[in-house]
C-alpha cells in the first residue's frame, strides 16, 4: 500500500466521540484543578507563614469576603442555565443567552476588582508594588478567575452561534453541549474554592 | 522459576532442590552471584571511606555509615540483578535470525511475593536506620543544648560570615574547640544559600528573613572547608572558606587574639 | 466498539479545500506572523510604559524591561499558533461552521509528501517525525553545552568559559535536557507507535496533537534566546528569590516554561484520552502492551504535576514584573513556597521521565528473548506503585532546607517505599532474561545497560533519600551522578533502546548496525566512567554547579571530563548513523523482530489511516514460547 491509496475520514458514532471529548475536556479539569491547588497552596502557606508580619501589613486594606463571592456567582449561574438547556434546542435558544451574559457580567465584575485593587503601593518611580503576600495572592486568583471567564465566554458564545445559526439535528450537537457542562461546573467549583479561600483573610 | 523442571521430573521435595542446584545456568548464577555481591561489598567498604574527607563530627560518621552500610546490605540483591544478567548476557544468541522460543513462563507467583517482600525489608532497614539515627541526632542536640556554644552564620553574596554572639567576635574563618557541641543559628543576607562545613558532615540551607538551625559536636582536630551548596549566582564556586576544630585552648587564644572574651 | 463507520464523503488522493485558509497557512507564515505579533507586542508595551514612567531619570526600570520582554516571548508564542493556523478549527467551530471532511483530510497532510512536515499537520505519525528530530536537536544542544561544562571543569582554575556563560551553561543545559527527555519517548513513540500499538487510526484529538508539538516549537526559540539577554544564573531549578534577582536572560526561562507546560498539558490528556478510548476490539486492559501502559501512566501523571510548575514560573514572571511579593521575604514571601510547588511538580517528573524508557525495554526485551513478558501484573504494580508514591516524596529535596525539619521523617518513609515498585521493574527485566538466550541486537544492548546503569541510580538514591547521608550528600556532585544514572544510564538508554527497535517502522530502514554497537560501547562506558568520576568529586565534597573547584578535587573531575568525551564521541556516532540511515540504510522488512504487537503488522509508509480495517485482538502481545 502507498500513499495514493484512497482515504476517508472517520465518523465515529457520536456516542463515542462524546465519551472520548468528555474524558478530555477532564483531564484539562484535572490540569487546571492542580493549578488551582497551587494557588490555594501558596495563599494558605504564605498566609500561615506570615514572613515578617507582611502576610497582611498594618493599615493595608483588602477586599471583603463577599467580593470573592459576587465573583464566584455569575459561574453559578452559568453553569445552571447551561445544565437547563441541555434539555432541548428550543431550550437552549433562551439559556445560551443567560449563560453567556451571566459569564460577560462576572468577567466584568472581577475585572473591575482587578482594576480597583486597594493594597498597591506606588513609589516615586512610578513602580507599583503589591503591600503584602495577601495582596499579591489575590491578584493571581483574580487574574485566574478573569482567564476562567473569558474562556467561557468563548465557550458560550460559540454555543449561542451554533444554537441560532446551524441546523446541526438536536441529536448531532449535544454531545458537544455535555462536553462544555464539565468545563461550566467546574468553572463555578473552581469559583466557589477560591470564593472559600478568599473569605480566610 | 523452576517449576517446569519440578513438573517433568516430579522428585520429592529435597531432590527438586538439588537437581535445581545442579543445572548449569543455575550454577553459572550462582557463581556469577557471589562474585557481584562481592563487588559491590568491597565497593561499598573500599570506596567512601578511601575518598570521603576526614570524620570530624558525629553526624560525618554515621552518615558514612550509611553509605557503607546500605551499599553491603544491598549488594546480595545487586548481585542477584546482575547475575542472572550477565549470565543471560554470556547466554546470547548472534545472528540474523531469532533465536529459537524459550519457555513460556508468565509469571511464578511465589517468586514475586519473595521479592516483595525482600525489597520491603530493605525498606524497611533502611527506614529504620534513617529514623534511628535522626531520633538520636534530635536526643543529642536537645541534650546539649545547654552546653552548646552558638555561631550565628550569615551568607551574602558570596561571602560567609561567624558571628560568636557569646564571644563578642566576628570573623569569616570558622573556628570551632573540639568536643564542644555547638549550634549554627543560619540566615541569609539576600538570595538562599547552604552552609556546608564539610568535614563536619551536616548542611544547612540559609534563607532570607527566617533562621534555620543545625546542630554538631566536633569530634576530632584538623581543618575544615565550609562550603555553599546551593547555586546562588555568579560566584557560588567561590563562596567558601576555611577553620579549624581546635584544642580549647586554642580556641581560646585565638578568641583573645580576635579582641573578643572567652565565656 | 464497532464504531467506525468509514463513511466516504469525499475520496481523492490528494485533497485540496479551495478558498479554504488552511491550504495557505504553515510554518513560515508561522514564523512571519509571530514575529510581526512579538514586534507589536514589544513596541507597544515599549510606548506604553515609557509614557508612565517618563517623569523619571530611568524610564525604563527592570520591572518594566521585563515586562516588554515576557510580554514580546508570548505574542510571539501566540502569533506563530495564529500564523499556522492553530486556531482555525476553535474559530470555525465558534462560528458554526465546522471543518469540512476534505480539510480535515487536507491537515492530515494526506498526499503532501515532505511538506505536511512543515504544517500544523493532525497525523500523529507526522507529529512523531517532528518531536524525534526536536528531541535529537534539543539532546545534541544539550549535549553539546554538557561538553562544555566538562572542559572547563576538566582542571582546577579552568576557564574555559567566563563565570556567567558558565552558570547559564548549567542552567540551560539543565533545562534542555529535562524538556528533550520528558518527551524522548512518549514525543517520537507514543505519538507515532503507540496508536498503531492500541489498533487505533489516529489519536483522540488529531488538531490537539498538532497544536502540542507546535506549541513545544515556539518555545524553542524563546529558551535559545536566553543566550541573547545575559543568561540564566539559577540552574534549571530556578530557585526563589535569585530567579527574581536575575537579569533578563531569566526571562527567556519563564516563558519557557510556561509555554512548554501548556503543551504537556495538552500532549498528556491526548494521549491518555487515545489509550482509554480508542483501543481497538478485544484489547482488554491486560492485554494492552506494556509501553502503551507505561506510557499511559507517564503521561497522566504529568497532567497534574507539571501545572504546579507553570504556577511557580507565573508566579517568578509576577514577582519580576508587577512587583509581587510571592518569594520576597521583605513583602511577605518565601522561597520555601517555590521550592515546594516546584517540587511538587519535580519528583512526579523524574519518574515522567523514567517510565516510558523503562516501558520500551520491557517491550523490547520479550521480543528478542522470544519469552513472554515476566509478570506482566507485576510490570503494571510498578508502573502505578511509582506513580502513586512520586506525589508524596517532594519534600526530600527539601531535607536540609529547614522549611519543616519535623516532616523530614515521614517524607522519608514515602521515599524509601519507592524501592519497593522499583524493584518490581527489575523483577520484570530479570524474570523475562532468565533462561532466556537474547538475540543481541542493538535494542536488546540498551536493556543490559539499562540494568546496570539503574542498579547504580537506584542504591544511590537509597543514601540520597536517608535523612543523615544527605545532610553531608545534598547539593554536592553526588547527587548530580546519582541522578544522571537514572535519568540518563536509564531513561535515556531506553529511550535510545527504544529509537533502536522502532526505527525500521518509523524511517522504513534498518540503523546501521555497525556504528550502533561502536556508539553504544563509547556511550556506556564514557558514561560510566564520567559519573564514577562524579560520585567520587561529591564524596569527596564537591558541591555542584561550580564553576571551579580545590586541587584535591582535580583527580576525580579530569576523570570526569574523559568520560565525558567519550559520551561525545558515541553520541556524534549514534546521530551519524540515524541521519545515515534514514536514506541509506537497508531497506526494513515488515516485521523485522519478529514482534507480536499491532505496529508490526503495518507496512511502511504507514497508511494514514494506519489500518484498511481496524484489527480485532484475542490474546496479549507475548505470547512467545514453549509449553503451556
Amino acid at each position: 500500500m502507498s500513499h495514493d491509496t484512497e482515504f476517508h475520514v472517520h465518523h465515529d458514532s457520536d456516542a463515542a466521540v462524546g465519551r472520548r471529548e468528555r474524558l478530555g475536556v477532564r483531564l484539562l479539569i484535572v490540569a487546571d484543578g492542580a493549578f488551582l491547588f497551587g494557588m490555594i497552596f501558596s495563599y494558605f502557606y504564605l498566609r500561615n507563614l506570615n514572613a515578617g508580619g507582611n502576610w497582611l501589613p498594618k493599615g493595608v486594606k483588602h477586599y471583603s469576603a463577599t467580593s470573592a463571592w459576587l465573583v464566584a456567582i455569575p459561574f453559578v449561574i452559568a453553569a445552571i442555565t447551561h445544565r437547563a438547556g441541555l434539555r432541548s434546542k428550543q431550550a437552549r435558544n433562551l439559556t445560551s443567552v443567560v449563560t453567556l451574559l451571566a459569564l460577560l457580567v462576572g468577567g466584568f465584575i472581577q475585572w473591575d476588582q482587578l482594576a480597583h485593587m486597594p493594597f498597591l503601593l506606588k513609589d516615586d518611580g512610578g513602580v507599583v508594588s503589591f503591600n503584602g503576600a495577601y495582596a499579591s495572592n489575590w491578584a493571581l486568583i483574580a487574574g485566574s478567575g478573569i482567564f476562567h471567564y473569558f474562556l467561557s465566554a468563548f465557550i458560550a458564545l460559540g454555543i449561542l452561534i451554533r444554537n441560532r445559526t446551524t441546523n446541526l439535528p438536536e441529536e448531532l450537537d449535544l454531545w458537544r453541549q455535555r462536553t462544555a457542562q464539565s468545563w461550566f461546573t467546574w468553572c463555578a467549583i473552581a469559583a466557589i474554592l477560591t470564593g472559600i479561600t478568599l473569605s480566610i483573610i | 522459576m523452576a517449576d517446569h523442571i519440578e513438573q517433568q521430573l516430579a522428585p520429592t521435595p529435597g531432590e527438586r532442590t538439588a537437581i535445581f542446584f545442579k543445572r548449569t545456568d543455575v550454577v553459572r548464577t550462582s557463581l556469577l552471584f557471589i562474585f557481584w555481591t562481592a563487588v559491590f561489598v568491597v565497593l561499598g567498604v573500599v570506596f567512601y571511606p578511601k575518598w570521603m574527607p576526614l570524620v570530624m563530627s558525629t553526624e560525618l560518621k554515621s552518615a558514612e555509615a550509611i553509605m557503607v552500610w546500605f551499599t553491603v546490605i544491598s549488594a546480595p540483591i545487586a548481585g542477584l540483578v546482575l547475575a542472572i544478567t550477565s549470565n543471560a548476557f554470556l547466554n546470547m544468541h548472534r545472528g540474523d535470525t531469532p533465536p529459537p522460543d524459550g519457555p513460556a513462563v508468565r509469571t511464578n507467583g511465589p517468586v514475586v511475593a519473595v521479592w516483595t517482600i525482600t525489597s520491603l525489608l530493605f525498606a524497611l532497614v533502611a527506614i529504620i536506620w534513617g529514623l534511628t539515627e535522626m531520633n538520636g541526632q534530635a536526643v543529642a542536640a536537645a541534650r546539649d543544648a545547654k552546653s552548646a556554644i552558638t555561631v550565628e552564620v550569615t551568607g551574602s553574596q558570596w561571602l560567609w560570615t561567624f558571628n560568636y554572639p557569646a564571644q563578642g567576635i566576628e570573623t569569616h574563618e570558622l573556628n570551632l574547640p573540639v568536643g564542644v557541641p555547638v549550634v549554627f543559628d543560619v540566615k541569609s543576607a539576600d538570595v538562599n544559600h547552604s552552609f556546608w562545613p564539610v568535614q563536619l558532615g551536616v548542611k544547612v540551607d540559609a534563607n532570607a528573613q527566617v533562621t534555620t538551625v543545625i546542630h554538631t559536636t566536633p569530634t576530632k582536630i584538623g581543618a575544615i572547608d565550609v562550603k555553599c551548596a546551593e547555586l546562588c549566582g555568579l560566584y557560588h564556586a567561590y563562596m567558601e572558606t576555611n577553620g579549624a576544630v581546635m584544642s580549647k585552648d586554642d580556641f581560646n587564644a585565638w578568641v583573645t587574639a580576635q579582641g573578643g572574651h572567652n565565656a | 466498539m464497532s464504531t467506525l463507520d468509514m463513511t466516504s464523503t469525499h475520496s481523492r488522493p490528494v485533497p485540496h479545500p479551495k478558498r479554504s485558509l488552511i491550504t495557505r497557512l504553515h510554518m513560515g507564515t508561522g514564523v512571519v506572523v509571530g514575529i510581526i505579533f512579538a514586534a507589536l507586542a514589544y513596541y507597544a508595551l515599549k510606548s506604553s510604559l515609557l509614557t508612565y514612567t517618563d517623569k523619571v531619570a530611568d524610564p525604563l526600570t527592570p520591572h518594566t524591561d521585563n515586562i516588554v520582554l515576557l510580554g514580546s516571548m508570548f505574542a510571539w508564542s501566540i502569533g506563530f499558533l495564529v500564523g499556522i493556523g492553530a486556531f482555525i478549527g476553535p474559530w470555525r467551530w465558534m462560528i458554526g461552521k465546522d471543518l469540512t471532511d476534505e480539510e480535515i483530510l487536507y491537515m492530515a497532510g494526506d498526499g503532501q509528501g515532505i511538506k505536511r512536515y512543515f504544517k500544523y499537520c493532525t497525523d500523529h505519525k507526522v507529529v512523531g517525525i517532528q518531536y524525534l528530530v526536536g528531541v535529537m536537536t534539543l539532546l545534541g544542544v544539550g549535549g553539546t553545552m554538557a561538553m562544555m561544562i566538562r572542559t572547563n571543569l576538566a582542571r582546577p582554575g579552568g576557564h574555559f568559559v567566563t563565570a556567567t556563560v558558565y552558570n547559564s551553561l548549567v542552567g540551560l543545559h539543565g533545562i534542555t535536557m529535562i524538556i528533550a527527555m520528558i518527551i524522548v519517548a512518549t514525543g517520537p513513540f507514543g505519538n507515532y507507535i503507540m496508536p498503531i500499538m492500541i489498533g487505533a487510526y489516529d489519536m483522540a484529538f488529531p488538531r490537539l496533537n498538532a497544536l502540542s508539538w507546535w506549541v513545544l516549537f515556539t518555545a524553542i526559540p524563546v529558551l535559545c534566546s536566553a543566550w541573547f539577554l545575559g543568561g540564566i544564573p539559577t540552574g534549571w531549578t530556578a530557585y526563589a528569590p535569585l530567579s527574581v534577582q536575575a537579569g533578563p536572560g531569566m526571562n527567556a526561562f519563564v516563558a519557557t516554561i510556561i509555554i512548554f507546560a501548556v503543551s504537556t498539558a495538552v500532549a498528556g490528556m491526548n494521549i491518555t484520552t487515545t489509550v482509554v478510548a480508542m483501543r481497538t476490539k478485544g484489547m482488554k486492559w491486560n492485554r494492552v502492551p506494556i509501553f502503551v501502559i507505561g506510557s499511559t501512566i507517564s503521561v497522566a501523571l504529568a497532567i497534574p504535576a507539571f501545572p504546579t510548575f507553570m504556577l511557580a514560573m507565573v508566579q517568578t514572571g509576577l514577582d519580576r514584573t508587577f512587583n509581587t511579593g510571592f518569594f520576597d521575604a521583605n513583602m511577605g514571601g518565601s522561597g520555601w513556597l517555590y521550592a515546594n510547588l516546584f517540587w511538587i511538580m519535580g519528583h512526579p517528573e523524574v519518574y515522567v521521565i523514567l517510565i516510558p524508557g523503562v516501558a520500551a525495554l520491557m517491550e523490547i526485551v520479550p521480543v528478542f528473548v522470544r519469552k513472554p513478558l515476566f509478570s506482566y501484573n507485576a510490570a503494571i504494580m510498578g508502573f502505578a506503585g511509582i506513580a502513586g508514591l512520586s506525589v508524596l516524596v517532594w519534600a526530600h529535596h527539601m531535607y536540609i532546607a529547614g522549611w519543616a525539619p519535623s516532616l523530614n521523617g515521614p517524607f522519608m518513609v514515602t521515599t524509601e517505599m519507592i524501592s519497593i515498585p522499583t524493584g518490581l521493574l527489575f523483577l520484570v527485566l530479570i524474570g523475562t532474561l532468565w533462561r532466556g538466550k537474547p538475540w543481541m541486537k542493538l535494542p536488546m544492548l540498551s536493556v543490559f545497560a539499562f540494568i546496570w546503569d539503574f542498579l547504580i541510580g537506584g542504591i544511590t538514591g537509597i543514601y540520597l533519600s536517608d535523612v543523615p547521608a544527605d545532610g553531608y550528600l545534598h547539593g554536592s556532585m553526588y547527587v548530580t551522578a546519582h541522578f544522571h544514572f537514572t535519568l540518563m544510564g536509564a531513561a535515556l538508554t531506553g529511550a535510545i533502546g527504544g529509537l533502536a527497535y522502532w526505527y525500521p517502522k518509523m524511517t522504513g530502514r534498518m540503523l546501521n548496525e555497525r556504528a550502533g554497537y561502536i556508539s553504544f560501547w563509547f556511550v556506556q562506558i564514557g558514561f560510566n566512567v564520567l559519573f564514577l568520576g562524579m560520585f567520587m568529586a561529591g564524596a569527596e565534597g564537591q558541591p555542584r554547579r561550580v564553576m571551579d573547584y580545590a586541587a584535591v578535587f582535580a583527580h576525580s573531575n579530569m576523570i570526569s571530563t574523559i568520560g565525558a568525551y567519550g559520551v561525545g564521541i558515541g553520541m556524534i556516532i549514534l546521530l551519524w548513523a540515524v541521519i545515515h540511515s534514514w536514506t541509506k540504510g537497508t531497506i526494513a522488512p515488515m516485521n523485522p523482530w519478529g514482534a507480536k504487537t499491532l505496529e508490526w503488522t503495518v507496512p511502511y509508509p504507514v497508511p494514514l489511516t494506519n489500518f484498511d480495517e481496524l484489527p480485532v485482538i484475542t490474546s496479549d502481545p507475548y505470547g512467545y514460547g514453549k509449553g503451556k
